[in-house]
């Protein structure tokens, strides 16, 4: 960033999450950070995004002169989809396509026989707001039709008399040729101007009708969410504030400036968890293990990221909630196990821990006002592994209530099975379950978890994970500092990011290298504009070209790297290697020499390059810690157990097991 | 058959008392279980290469006991009582893998010849202690034609190669001559065998996991917990499904309606079920003669075990809720609650050697609509009315740069309706399994899709309608063949306790022209270029009476175009009148309500339990419909 006053040298990063918003805040001179935690505003998040600016500035000593930029994650878009009523949307399709949406991929969620007693959800646009166009072009983007104008005219009067707002528009071949669907955009504004579109060649340029016109809809649908939420936080920051460099953190693991995500909100869909996982990886870094697993385990849920090379994996394509959309997101595994997760007796008399869940309302059984069924955090509790009070609140943990909730489980089950026999035995059940999903996720995608580390976060994580890691026999577990805030950490350790895509199938037989140069270009230059509107200095960005490539034939892409130099013989030779050795990787073998590939997608993602906060590395000191007290905590028996302080911990000191580590 | 039952060439579980079993130890078992076979599929998922496996998802996992009992349940698989028959464990070593696929050899487990299955045996203290077993749906194991399904096949000479239980693997070491004939009698050796090695190593990895199971827990504990997971299926079997089916005899049939080589007739699959107590038994006698073509099941093996592991699920249909009957997995406890009485040798399911079989999933298919046929007569119909979500139908020829291609798709279609809900609308039963965006298919192939949209009417009529199938036109680009395998092109999927059958499947040449249309079973019609190709799918059968179906639901199916105004008046006795002025219309209460007091008043006896359509009575009649033109 250029034209910055010397003062302003603290970048703030605000992770709103569903609870509590998190803020951190680091010095780009000095490295210092600060953090802290203020509770979430759900009703207008911008009101608690501001509280904590301001909370972090006033013990930094700091004023908004000093303020460098700002980097916000949020869920507002998940949340508008998830909890939102989307009765407001429509869409306008080819002729004969009106059941688009209905139709889907026809098919139906893993588990033999569900289709007998599986029920379809309801579509995300109603059968009678789905509006078609006449007119055609082929998948080269000829026109074998013109576009039907009046029945756009039609459409949009349609939407405007039910006041249908948000209009998404997918029409087929769109990603080859764009006439169409943007002449059916200039009527339906002209018709009725009030309303938010989104275009299918805007949004992802991407052959498959049917997830392009979905991640169109979803992108139509958080428009006005996110333009409002936006426009808020504007008003709320202030005169002080609110010209600072406001960027969003974004699915893909980036960040974009406000005014960008705007044009295409659904980028930042899944923006809270990627911001977690980009501060894990530069923990990994420094912690040096850039290979990891990391565990974030919550109340409900508990998300895993691999890690490869300090990186965090991308993928193409996701859903959020029940709607699969195509943008690269970083690859969160999401299972339904966390520090909630509630333990019962199945109708056969089995034990079973989770996936039903107390969550935070109304809670495990010794929270203030808990629940009545006992949960994995009740059996932490019992067997002192957590202590008897919530860290800083002071809120004390009803210890006995959660004795009582086990003690009755235990009594439901055959044999004499102690208090603490019981508790222990759901922690190991816990611990079982992510070990499994934990193999399954590596597994999927050829990773061998012994070659990893686990890192370990979030509420539910960190008590339980020294025993996952034996299970897989992985490398090491790793608790970072300041867990909490990673997140919030994460958004000033990431670069400005934009995606740009374009379909163009092209048989490595007939593959012209000038059109893929003019591909190539045309999306550069889209990707360079885009950062330029954000004030980025040429000389801080990146380009990095890809493609989506298969064998001729399959219907499955891998994307690749491609280079970065001319566009010559050894532009194709480079990346049909990069291909084959990406295939090996990925699936375990490949064609190479033996069948010809096939181009899809050529992808050109931009970074801005930021200046990363470096953190002190504190000097090694191989001391011995001193416990701050004893507890007694369960281990096969209640054993007088040393508690230390992970503030007071000196960098290199070593504990032998068991012990108890507390950190905020 | 019992779980305990004797006299088989594999050990068989000793009788005992129900063990105790440490509660906690069993959840760990029973979900690393659930896990080791989901690790498997995600490992042949990532590194198999027949496109019936990745795409369509078209293989199959399977976790057993030392006595060859399926310990896991979320889908069907093989069974590896042939490997055992053939090699008793206490000759095999660690490093042992076997492979096999002869229909007639291996206890009714391989249904046809393209499932090329592995098994490998884990050790535990130099015993064998379980076995895991993986098989796909490989592209081609040879015969008459590529893809080794020809339709016409009378033998199994035509299909293919057939392998019984053989040693693949000999203590870690290839059998190569094995593989050398495999090899040989494919069209795809490359691809063949690195499919069987993602399997066989897959199938490796699950065995090292299952192995630590028994060094962490030892082989009392684990074997116990096996026997509790077992005991947990069948108890809820006996205690929450069977005991919603009044004890009694019901009995009913179903057909396939051709064999690809005899003219379309009626081939019938009979079934008498009998329900006293915690027991059911299903009595297959007076099903027909094994057909000439390949629709041919053998699955008169094993006690039926495999049968009854293939359509026992449907019973799940039966469970409170359906959130409930997803949770229920279905393992060889299951055995332990039916019998199967099947014909003497030579009918469709006790088909004689070397009847060819490679179509056999028509009447796979038809047996689990079969017995929800027979259950639903016991529960008042509250089970799901039928459907038929699988069949294929492609192009092949010379595309406009002079290649050949060959394009072939899965289309689903409508499923029954259930007393909760209408059927779902277009879907396909095999998880996961992929229809073709229309923007891939006119990249690929010389075709033009000109309408991808839900079938009208297509659904039964019903108070909870069927699903709609599909209605595609393709218009062809080039002179090229059509082709298509499908059943219940003639009768339509029955509704259920006074729904209507839903419509049966079609394929229309020529649909914007003079129009014909063809068979179930089509090698290569010739479409000629710039003819539009329509397909329709089935609907599901309708449930219940479908003049109780609510009025706002009948109007949003007709503002939806789901159902047309006509049917809305004939089927479900409702009339629409203009509406507000803002085109949409209304309903008209009063002609409505006198219309459908007729048609109740009109009835002559009360609405049949199972409604076959029209089409049945046809064929009855003998005007079934053979290809048209």
């Amino acid at each position: 960033m250029s034209g910055q006053p010397a003062a302003a040298r603290l970048r703030i990063g605000i992770d709103t999450g569903g609870t509590f918003t998190d803020i951190v805040s680091v010095d780009i001179v000095s490295g210092a950070t600060q953090v802290t935690k203020v509770a979430s505003t759900p009703a207008n998040p911008a009101i608690g995004l501001l509280r904590g600016v301001k909370e972090i500035l006033a013990s930094a000593g700091a004023a908004t002169d000093h303020v460098a930029g700002l980097a916000h994650g949020t869920t507002v878009a998940t949340n508008a989809l998830l909890q939102g009523e989307i009765n407001s949307l429509g869409l306008i399709v080819n002729t004969g396509f009106r059941h688009i949406l209905e139709i889907a991929r026809q098919s139906v969620p893993e588990g033999y026989g569900n289709s007998y007693f599986w029920v379809k959800p309801d579509r995300i646009v109603p059968l009678q707001f789905i509006r078609e166009a006449g007119g055609r072009l082929d998948f080269r983007g000829l026109e074998l039709r013109p576009l039907d104008e009046a029945s756009v005219h039609e459409a949009a009067r349609y939407f405007r008399a039910r006041s249908i707002r948000a209009i998404g528009i997918c029409l087929l071949h769109s990603y080859a040729n764009d006439a169409h669907e943007r002449r059916a955009a200039e009527i339906v504004a002209q018709e009725y101007p009030e309303a938010t579109l989104s275009l299918s060649c805007v949004v992802l340029p991407e052959y498959r009708e049917y997830e392009r016109a979905v991640t169109t809809l979803v992108d139509a649908f958080v428009k006005p969410h996110m333009e409002r939420y936006l426009n808020r936080v504007h008003q709320e920051l202030g005169s002080g504030l609110q010209d600072k460099p406001f960027l969003v953190m974004q699915s893909s693991g980036g960040v974009a400036s406000a005014d960008q995500v705007v044009r295409k909100p659904i980028t930042t869909a899944l923006s809270g968890p990627a911001a977690g996982a980009l501060g894990s990886a530069v923990i990994a870094e420094i912690a040096g293990f850039p290979d990891l697993v990391t565990l974030d385990a919550g109340g409900t849920s508990t998300d895993l990221c691999l890690i490869e090379g300090g990186k965090p994996q991308v993928t193409n394509g996701g859903s959020i909630g029940p709607f699969p959309v195509r943008i690269p997101m970083i690859d969160i595994e999401t299972i339904g196990t966390g520090g909630g997760s509630i333990v019962w007796i199945s109708r056969e008399g089995h034990l079973k821990v989770g996936p039903r869940s107390a969550g935070a309302e109304p809670g495990p059984m010794c929270y203030p006002n808990g629940g009545s069924e006992p949960t994995i955090t009740d059996a932490n509790l019992v067997l002192g592994r957590i202590p008897p009070a919530l860290i800083g609140g002071g809120i004390a943990l009803d210890v006995e209530r959660a004795r009582g909730g086990i003690a009755a489980l235990a009594a439901k089950l055959p044999g004499d099975m102690g208090i603490e026999q019981l508790a222990s035995g759901i922690i190991e059940i816990a611990n079982w379950n992510q070990a499994n999903a934990i193999r399954q996720m590596t597994i999927q995608r050829g990773i061998d978890p012994r070659a990893f580390a686990l890192l370990s976060f979030g509420g539910a994580g960190p008590a339980q994970s020294a025993a996952v890691m034996d299970l897989l026999a992985m490398k090491a577990c790793i608790v970072p500092p300041n867990p909490g805030n990673l997140s919030a950490f994460g958004l000033l350790a990431v670069d400005w990011r934009t995606d740009h895509i374009v379909t163009k199938v092209m048989h490595e037989e007939t593959i012209d290298l000038s059109e893929i140069a003019a591909r190539y270009a045309a999306l550069e230059r889209e990707a360079v504009a885009t950062l330029e509107r954000d004030g980025i200095d040429a000389s801080r960005i990146r380009l990095v070209r890809e493609a989506d490539v298969r064998y001729a034939g399959q219907s499955m892409e891998v994307r690749v790297t491609a280079s970065g130099g001319a566009f010559d013989e050894t532009f194709l030779t480079g990346l049909i290697g990069a291909f084959n050795a990406a295939h090996l990787r990925t699936f375990g073998y490949n064609y190479a020499g033996e069948q010809k590939i096939e181009l899809v997608n050529l992808c050109v993602s931009g970074f801005g390059l930021i200046e990363r906060p470096q953190l002190p590395k504190p000097a090694i000191r191989f001391d011995r810690p001193e416990p701050k007290g004893k507890r007694a905590v369960y281990f096969g028996g209640f054993q007088d157990t040393p508690v230390f302080d992970r503030a007071a911990l000196p960098p290199g000191g070593r504990v032998n097991g068991p012990a108890i580590e507390m950190s905020r | 058959m019992n779980i305990h039952s004797a006299a088989h060439p594999w050990p068989t579980a000793p009788l005992r008392e129900a063990v105790a079993v440490d509660p906690i130890v069993l959840q760990i078992v029973e979900g690393t279980l659930n896990s080791i076979e989901t690790e498997i599929e995600y490992a042949i998922e990532r590194t198999a290469r027949s496109p019936m496996i990745r795409e369509a998802h078209d293989f199959r996992v399977g976790l057993f006991d030392r006595y060859c009992r399926k310990l896991t349940g979320r889908s069907y698989s093989a069974m590896p009582n042939a490997v055992v028959r053939d090699f008793p464990p206490e000759t095999m070593k660690p490093g042992d893998v076997f492979l096999m696929n002869d229909t007639y050899l291996t206890e009714g487990s391989i249904g046809h010849l393209p499932d090329l299955c592995s098994t490998v045996p884990v050790f535990h203290d130099g015993e064998v202690v379980a076995y895991i077993q993986a098989f796909g749906h490989h592209d081609d194991v040879g015969g008459r034609v590529p893809g080794s399904m020809p339709g016409s096949a009378a033998t199994v000479f035509e299909e293919g190669i057939a392998i019984p239980p053989v040693k693949i693997y000999c203590e870690g070491v290839r059998n190569e001559a094995v593989f050398t004939i495999v090899r040989r009698n494919t069209r795809v050796p490359e691809m063949l065998s690195a499919d069987l090695d993602s399997e066989i190593q897959a199938c490796l990895m699950g065995a090292r996991r299952m192995c630590g199971l028994f060094e962490r827990f030892g082989r009392e504990q684990v074997e116990a917990c096996f026997q509790a997971i077992l005991e947990k299926c069948r108890d809820i079997y006996r205690n929450e499904l069977l005991a919603k089916i009044a004890d009694g005899e019901y009995a009913w049939e179903d057909y396939v309606e051709h064999d690809g080589i005899t003219d379309p007739k009626l081939h019938k699959i009979a079934l008498k079920m009998t329900k006293k107590g915690g027991k059911i038994t299903l009595d297959f006698n007076g099903t027909d003669p094994q057909s000439t073509g390949p629709i041919n099941w053998p699955a008169d093996y094993a006690d039926g075990a495999f049968l009854i592991k293939w359509i026992a699920p449907i019973l799940r249909n039966l469970a409170d809720t359906p959130e409930r009957a997803a949770e229920i997995h279905v393992n060889e406890g299951v055995c332990d609650v039916f019998d199967v009485i099947f014909p003497p040798k030579g009918t469709l399911i006790t088909p004689e050697w070397p009847a060819a079989t490679n179509a056999r999933s028509f009447v796979l298919l038809r047996c689990l609509g079969l017995l929800a046929g027979v259950v639903a007569q016991a529960v008042d119909g509250r089970m799901p009315a039928d459907q038929e979500t699988i069949r294929y139908t492609g192009f092949f020829g010379t595309d406009l740069d002079g290649k050949p291609f060959l394009s072939r798709e899965v289309l689903g279609g409508g499923s029954g309706g259930r007393y909760y809900a209408d059927g779902n609308d277009a879907i396909h039963i095999v998880p996961d399994s992929r229809n073709q965006p229309a923007e891939f298919t006119e990249t690929r192939f010389p075709l033009l899709v000109e309408k991808l949209a839900l079938r009208t009417d297509s659904g039964g009529a019903g108070l909870r309608r069927g699903g709609q199938g599909y209605e595609k036109h393709y218009r062809a680009l080039v002179d090229c063949r059509t082709i298509v395998t499908a059943d219940r092109v003639r009768l339509g999927c029955y509704g259920l306790n006074g729904g209507k059958a839903g419509q049966p499947f079609c394929v229309t040449v020529d649909a914007e022209g003079e129009g014909y249309d063809l068979g179930g079973l089509v090698d290569g019609e010739p479409v000629l270029k710039g003819q539009v190709v329509r397909v329709v799918t089935t609907g599901g059968g309708g449930w219940g009476d479908p003049l109780q179906r609510e009025l706002e639901l009948v109007l949003r199916d007709v503002i939806e175009g789901r159902v047309s105004l006509a049917s809305a008046e004939k089927d479900y006795g409702v009339v629409l009148k203009e509406g507000d002025g803002a085109g949409r219309p209304v309903i008209d209460e009063v002609v409505t309500r006198d219309l459908r007091a007729e048609m109740t008043k009109a009835r002559s006896a009360p609405l049949p339990m199972i409604d076959r359509g029209e089409g049945y009575e046809k064929m009855l009649r003998g005007e079934h419909r053979p290809r048209i033109r």
